[in-house]
């Protein structure tokens, strides 16, 4: 009888598997069709020349200047306009040149790729912790109706897949041609990598995210965690570690020309850390530091590099070093939330990956909050920000609070899913139960 | 005692007789009438100096300024040129200067080719000269310093034109006025006492359209055969006065200069002023006194009619009437000029265009240098050449050096032919940039300048061409003076734009407000990490209550504290 | 080596005046100051610390200060004028190269023979700071140094927009009281003056001075803590203020004074009684040794010019003189060299020729220094 369940649930799963997976490449259709359209119109100069899509780091125009100027013989890195490795460089010429032959459809491409990257990923992901909770037995009683039904996986899956191509922040980086498209790529493949227990893709994927964009240097350690919990396999976590680190050095070599070459590394880490390009952008750094007194600026800028990237790291994977996939889009967040020159995409690219906690949203309070705070900010920003650049009638101030708000949002979304998560983790063990001796009693951090 | 000052007097006896032999002063000043309603009046003042280079002991000159002589032994230096100038030279309707100047303080020097370290050399220069001639080249650094290849060879007699030597820099901002002329009458044998030197009166000086003081100084051939170097100074003032704010065309040098000329330098060889005529034909004026002479010269294929006065050691004024007829005549403009300006709006992106005429019947080749500030960072690959509005123009030479914020400016040099009868734009796109605060200067909002863009070229034909030949150091040397070619150096228009400001007021603030936002992530996240999850009984107490509470608490607390204490007392 | 050439000129007898002393002799009054420990020379530093044309007045008031220092016999080498803008220059100027003091145009305080040393944005406190505690970067020009010692006197004349404790540098950054009270207190220990006077025209000026510690201080400013220093009368020609109050009696007071006057200081700290300063003037004697009556205001305005007289002076026949031989023989051994002007724009056909030449050949090399990761 329960061989016949089993097959008979394994069919329903075949099925709509399968009108999932049609669903998806009808999903990316319409995005790849929808992402074209706009980037064909005259719409795509309008985006792709603001700030909140095009940062210093991830700006196209800047990165065809260092393609020229590589071949024009001049060395890009001798000025401050290129930011990016000149192994990134060669790879865009790469794509653009020997593959797509069209810009267009070249981000359209690698925004699909991470898309479809998340999706599978995340069907995975999503499948496995279905199936941790699947003997209900095991769980509180009051708890077993908030547990992952049936077809959660495809749900997320095709939640994840839809919320990556539709939302309005990753499009707006895709359309507007930002370089952090490509990045969040690899950090997909990252995570693909990371799930389907790879280890040669998730580090070689984490290697290339660090050497061009820094930050996801962090995410080793939720890596080899991942590979110590999921897949227990110590020997995996310390192969990641190893083939992250040799692709790090392999990468690096080939930056520097084969160590004739150091200059990129002032212009693309010194850039990332010190802040020397104060053009406003949706993060929190560039009026802060442009406002700096000189001599506290170094002070400054150590501590928000440490809050951006180990502040946090040691303490909360200790604190979910059970639920590693739960770490990694924190870290992903925390960084989307202070790197020092964040865009769009970046908080498209994170914002995807919500769906996957789809049960814990009745535990967050903070929703509503979070959606009006993020869909003001950004209807706001670029109102202020033509009032305060074109027609000189509003300040700097202007746009640095809606960048606060906007970082605001972000920090309560974050803490109210990671609170969340706590709850959800309690109340598998106790039950939703809250009474004490009759009387309601609440659950508090204590 | 005696012995030495018998040394002294020697060391004296030395160096005067060789300079008074080594050292010969000329002075000159040239009157030309301008096309439309200015007169052009250039005051030429060289030095020469037969010393010999390896000899490099400058201390003791006689007619040669001695702090210049010292700074070019201390610094190494072969070639200076420094120019201050307020206005704008027009091209278009003036023709070409003596000497070009751009607006603003512009310098640049060659240092001798075993010059260890240039750099410091040239900060070290640049400090010098600012305390010397009262400017602000003490800003001149790193940041706004390039080694153009093609546009500043040497004009002298150098061992090595390779461009590591040279430095150039443009300060576009900067004010000319009367603090930097007095310091550089000082550097004339007869400063301002006598000689035409005593023209130079700062209340009519700067009441001018254009007013430029330069220096420069160079090695050239002390003979004829050139088989010995000598070095010389040439210092010059160039003023363009407008008939509007003169109120007469009758020019005098009462007029002019405020009062009329006192004799010759003694000291000076040479001293002379030319009066162009050449404009007489078109527009007749009548000079007072008669010249001493009438100078003939033929130039590139352009006849000349010059007046000579020998200035002599008593009062002279010279004047000129025009007749009262009014003419008017048809502007032809020099074969080669250009202007500058800037495109887009708002504060985020713009373009930088020169457009360079050509109305020379045949094509000429052209240098462009463009020192770019570091906080106009332009995209090379926006480098735009369109001729006559539809030909794309490939430069035949381009050399590029990107820039860096607050380290180096944006170089750029590109070496043309210009199609003949044609108007060629140059366009290049830039970003503006976000500086920190305390880098706005304390009149941010006035504006940051783009200095000059530079065209160089030789000319076929000497038309409206005044300029000196490279072997000469005077007017009188650029009579009758044909040559292959006629340098001219075209400077643009300065440009300003506004960047972006921050609020100035804002500091505190905005630590306060962005360390907050990053205090809201920690202190939840610092909660969740470090605390345990535990269930509590819930507070049913309202609010008001629980306040009332706490506050009788404490007081009751307090007094029965108290009453304890009485107690146990 | 043109020794040759000019011996012939050297034969002509040529007889050079030269000096011979046994010792020198001093002025007998520098002498007397030295001997009871009196200043041996004098400085002034004259500051304005404000731009933008309608402070016009604040450049009148220090050029003010600077014509009487500088008719009063200091030389312009010990005068430091900073001046944070041009006005003299300025578009705004109906007359260009002049600043008056008066909107009758009495007296053109710019006059034809003036060195700003500090102009424009040098004008800052850390230059201001840097000068007179003499903490100066290398290769700083003599002129933009304060060179004293323990014998100057140094007038400082401070003049633009100031507040309780501060005075303002070009609106954008202060000077706070007890800042300047340290670099004063620092010009002491490194024995950079005699004694100071230090003179101050902004609002609430008497809070500059209000701090200082160092000894030897003379202290004058134009209003009280609370008070505004107010302006003396606007110039319609120019629509703006054109100097004021404080300074236009101060320069009335020393425009009479002449560099053998021996009128005193104590009359110089009269010289606006509140009826017409309005504000009313703060002096600060305290820290000061001397009776300013009994101290002549060219203790401070002038200058001690110490005059070497030369007694004996003796004529020389300069062929007696003997000429060094190794120049001659230099002469000789020189090899006749020819030299030629550079072209000042290269060739352009020879330089596009050797682009391409470049592209085609060498460019290849130099490609793999960039352009490796392409190829």
């Amino acid at each position: 009888m329960s061989l016949k369940k089993s097959t008979k649930n394994a069919e329903v799963q075949e099925i709509s598997s399968k009108s999932t997976t049609l669903k998806a490449l009808l999903l990316v259709t319409i995005a790849a069709l929808l992402r074209y359209a706009i980037m064909t119109s005259k719409y795509q100069s309008i985006i792709a020349n603001h700030v909140e899509v095009s940062t210093p780091l991830s700006s196209w125009k800047r990165v065809s200047e260092g393609s020229f100027l590589f071949s024009k013989n001049i060395n890009p890195y001798d000025g401050d306009l290129l930011h990016e490795t000149p192994l990134a460089i060669k790879f865009y010429k790469v794509m653009l040149h020997y593959v797509f032959r069209n810009v267009h459809l070249m981000f359209i491409v690698f925004d699909l790729g991470t898309g479809m990257l998340l999706y599978l990923a995340v069907k995975k992901y999503a499948f496995e912790f279905q199936q941790h909770h699947k003997d209900r037995k095991k769980f509180p009683e009051d708890v077993q109706k908030y547990l992952p039904s049936q077809d959660f996986a495809q749900k997320v899956s095709i939640y994840v897949l839809m919320g990556f191509l539709f939302n309005p922040y990753s499009l707006l980086g895709c359309i507007g041609h930002s370089t952090m498209g490509i990045h969040n790529f690899f950090l997909s493949l990252f995570i693909f990598g990371m799930i389907y227990g790879s280890v040669v893709v998730s580090s070689f994927a984490l290697a290339v995210c660090a050497t061009v964009s820094f930050y996801p240097v962090i995410l080793i350690l939720p890596l080899s965690i991942y590979f110590v919990k999921e897949y227990k396999s110590n020997t995996k976590a310390v192969l990641a570690i190893v083939n992250f680190v040799t692709f790090l050095v392999l990468i690096t070599i080939y930056n520097s020309n084969f160590g004739k070459d150091f200059s990129f590394v002032k212009n693309v880490y010194g850039c990332i850390l010190s802040v020397p390009d104060l053009q406003p952008n949706i993060g929190l750094f560039w009026y802060f530091f442009t406002e700096m007194f000189d001599h506290f600026r170094e002070l400054f800028i150590y501590s928000f590099q440490i809050n951006t990237t180990i502040l946090y790291l040691v303490p909360l994977s200790i604190r979910f070093r059970n639920t590693p996939f739960v770490l990694t889009v924190a870290l992903l967040f925390l960084i989307s939330i202070f790197k020092s020159y964040p865009c769009l995409s970046d908080l498209g690219f994170v914002l995807s990956l919500l769906p996957n906690f789809v049960h814990l949203f009745p535990d967050c309070q903070q929703g509503f909050v979070v959606g009006v705070i993020l869909v003001i900010s950004s209807s706001l920003a670029p109102v202020l920000w033509h009032l305060w650049i074109y027609s000189a009638s509003a300040n700097a101030n202007f746009y640095f609070g809606v960048t606060l708000a906007y970082a605001i949002a972000q920090i309560f979304l974050v803490t109210d899913i990671l609170f969340a998560q706590t709850k959800w983790e309690y109340s598998l063990k106790h039950g939703k139960d809250t009474k004490i001796d009759g009387e309601d009693g609440v659950l508090s951090l204590e | 005692m005696r012995l030495i000052f018998v040394l002294y007097c020697f060391l004296h006896v030395k160096s005067s007789t060789f300079a008074i032999q080594e050292d010969t002063f000329t002075e000159e000043l040239l009157i030309k009438p301008l096309f439309s309603e200015q007169v052009y009046a250039h005051f030429q003042f060289a030095t020469t100096w037969n010393i010999d280079p390896k000899n490099e002991n400058y201390h003791h000159s006689h007619l040669f300024p001695r702090p210049i002589g010292e700074t070019i032994e201390r610094l190494n230096i072969q070639e200076l040129h420094i120019s201050l100038t307020g206005g704008l030279w027009r091209y278009e309707t003036w023709g070409y200067p003596v000497v070009d100047a751009a607006p603003g303080a512009e310098i640049w020097a060659w240092f001798k080719h075993n010059t260890d370290n240039v750099d410091t050399n040239w900060k070290l220069l640049s400090n010098s000269l600012s305390g010397l001639l009262c400017a602000s080249f003490n800003f001149v650094d790193g940041s706004n310093t390039v080694s153009p290849q093609f546009s500043f060879r040497p004009r002298g007699i150098v061992e090595s034109s390779n461009n590591t030597f040279l430095r150039y820099a443009s300060l576009p901002r900067e004010i000319v006025c009367t603090e930097n002329l007095t310091p550089f009458k000082k550097l004339l044998p007869c400063e301002s006492k006598s000689g035409l030197a005593s023209l130079l009166n700062s209340g009519y000086i700067h009441n001018t359209k254009y007013h430029s003081v330069s220096l420069h100084l160079r090695q050239i051939c002390a003979t004829e055969a050139c088989d010995k170097l000598a070095q010389e100074l040439q210092l010059s003032v160039s003023l363009v006065y407008d008939y509007a704010i003169m109120g007469t065309k009758n020019w005098s040098f009462k007029k002019l200069f405020g009062h009329g000329l006192n004799g010759n330098c003694p000291l000076a060889s040479r001293s002379n002023i030319f009066v162009d005529l050449s404009s007489k034909t078109s527009h007749d004026f009548e000079l007072t006194p008669e010249p001493d002479d009438v100078i003939y010269s033929i130039r590139g294929g352009q006849e000349q009619m010059f007046a000579k006065y020998d200035i002599p050691p008593y009062f002279l004024s010279v004047g000129a009437k025009y007749q009262n007829n009014l003419d008017f005549n048809v502007n032809i403009p020099p074969p080669l000029h250009a202007c500058q300006y800037l495109t887009g709006y708002g504060q985020e992106r713009g373009g930088i265009v020169t457009e360079i005429y050509n109305n020379h019947w045949k094509s000429l080749d052209i240098v462009l240098l463009q020192n770019i500030a570091w906080f106009v960072p332009v995209y090379l690959h926006t480098l735009k050449i369109v001729s006559n509005n539809n030909q794309v123009i490939e430069p035949s030479v381009l050399k590029y050096g990107p820039g860096k914020q607050r380290e180096k400016p944006y170089y750029l040099e590109v070496v043309l032919k210009l199609p003949p009868r044609s108007l060629t734009k140059i366009s290049i796109d830039f970003d503006y940039v976000f500086l920190k605060w305390q880098e706005y200067p304390p009149d941010a909002n006035h504006g940051f300048y783009i200095g000059s863009a530079i065209i160089s070229s030789y000319l076929p034909l000497a038309k409206n061409y005044t300029g000196l030949p490279q072997d000469a150091s005077t007017i009188t040397g650029s009579f009758n003076a044909s040559r292959v070619g006629y340098l001219v150096q075209i400077r643009t228009e300065n440009m300003v734009i506004t960047l972006p400001t921050p609020d100035f007021s804002m500091p505190y603030n905005v630590i306060c407000l962005a360390c907050t936002v990053v205090a809201l992530a920690f202190g939840p996240l610092h909660n969740i990490t470090t605390k345990r999850l535990i269930l509590k009984k819930k507070n049913r107490k309202k609010l008001l209550e629980r306040l009332k509470n706490k506050f009788v608490e404490k007081f009751f607390k307090k007094k029965e504290e108290k009453s304890e204490n009485d107690k146990n007392e | 080596m043109n020794y040759i050439k000019l011996k012939p000129n050297l034969s002509l007898f040529l007889v050079i005046i030269s000096v011979l002393a046994t010792y020198a002799q001093l002025d007998p009054r520098f002498v007397e100051n030295v001997k009871r420990g009196k200043h041996t020379n004098n400085w002034a530093v004259l500051v304005d610390t404000s731009r933008f044309w309608f402070n016009y007045r604040h450049v009148a008031n220090v050029l003010s200060i600077y014509r009487s220092v500088k008719r009063l016999g200091i030389p312009d080498s010990q005068i430091i004028l900073m001046i944070a803008d041009d006005m003299a220059c300025n578009p705004r100027n109906p007359r260009p190269a002049t600043v008056f003091n008066n909107a009758n145009q009495h007296i053109n305080v710019y006059g034809d023979d003036v060195e700003v040393d500090y102009r424009g944005y040098e004008v800052t406190v850390e230059n201001f700071v840097r000068l007179i505690t003499g903490r100066l970067f290398p290769g700083t020009p003599r002129s933009k140094q304060l060179l004293t010692d323990a014998g100057s006197n140094v007038l400082i004349y401070l003049t633009g927009h100031g507040g309780d404790g501060f005075l303002k540098f070009q609106d954008s950054e202060e000077i706070t009281s007890q800042e300047m009270a340290d670099a004063l207190e620092q010009m002491w220990q490194k024995q950079r003056y005699h004694e100071v006077f230090f003179m101050i025209d902004t609002c609430q000026a008497a809070s500059m001075y209000e701090r200082f510690y160092s000894p030897n201080i003379l202290a004058v400013g134009s209003s009280m803590v609370g008070e505004d220093s107010l302006s003396h009368h606007v110039d319609p020609a120019i629509g703006v203020y054109i100097i004021d109050r404080y300074t236009y009696y101060a320069l009335e007071f020393l425009e009479t004074v002449s560099p053998e006057s021996n009128r005193s200081m104590g009359e110089f700290l009269k010289v606006c009684p509140k009826s017409v300063c309005i504000s009313t003037v703060g002096v600060r004697k305290d820290l000061f040794t001397r009776d300013p009556d009994t101290v002549p205001v060219t203790d401070f305005f002038g200058s001690v010019r110490p005059i070497k007289l030369l007694e004996k002076v003796t004529m020389m026949d300069i062929s007696e003189i003997e000429l060094p031989k190794e120049v001659e023989k230099a002469v000789d051994n020189e090899p006749k060299k020819r030299y030629y002007y550079t072209r000042p724009l290269p060739d352009f056909d020879l330089l596009v020729a050797e682009t391409k030449k470049l592209e085609t050949g060498i460019d290849k090399e130099r490609e793999k220094e960039y352009v490796g990761y392409w190829y």
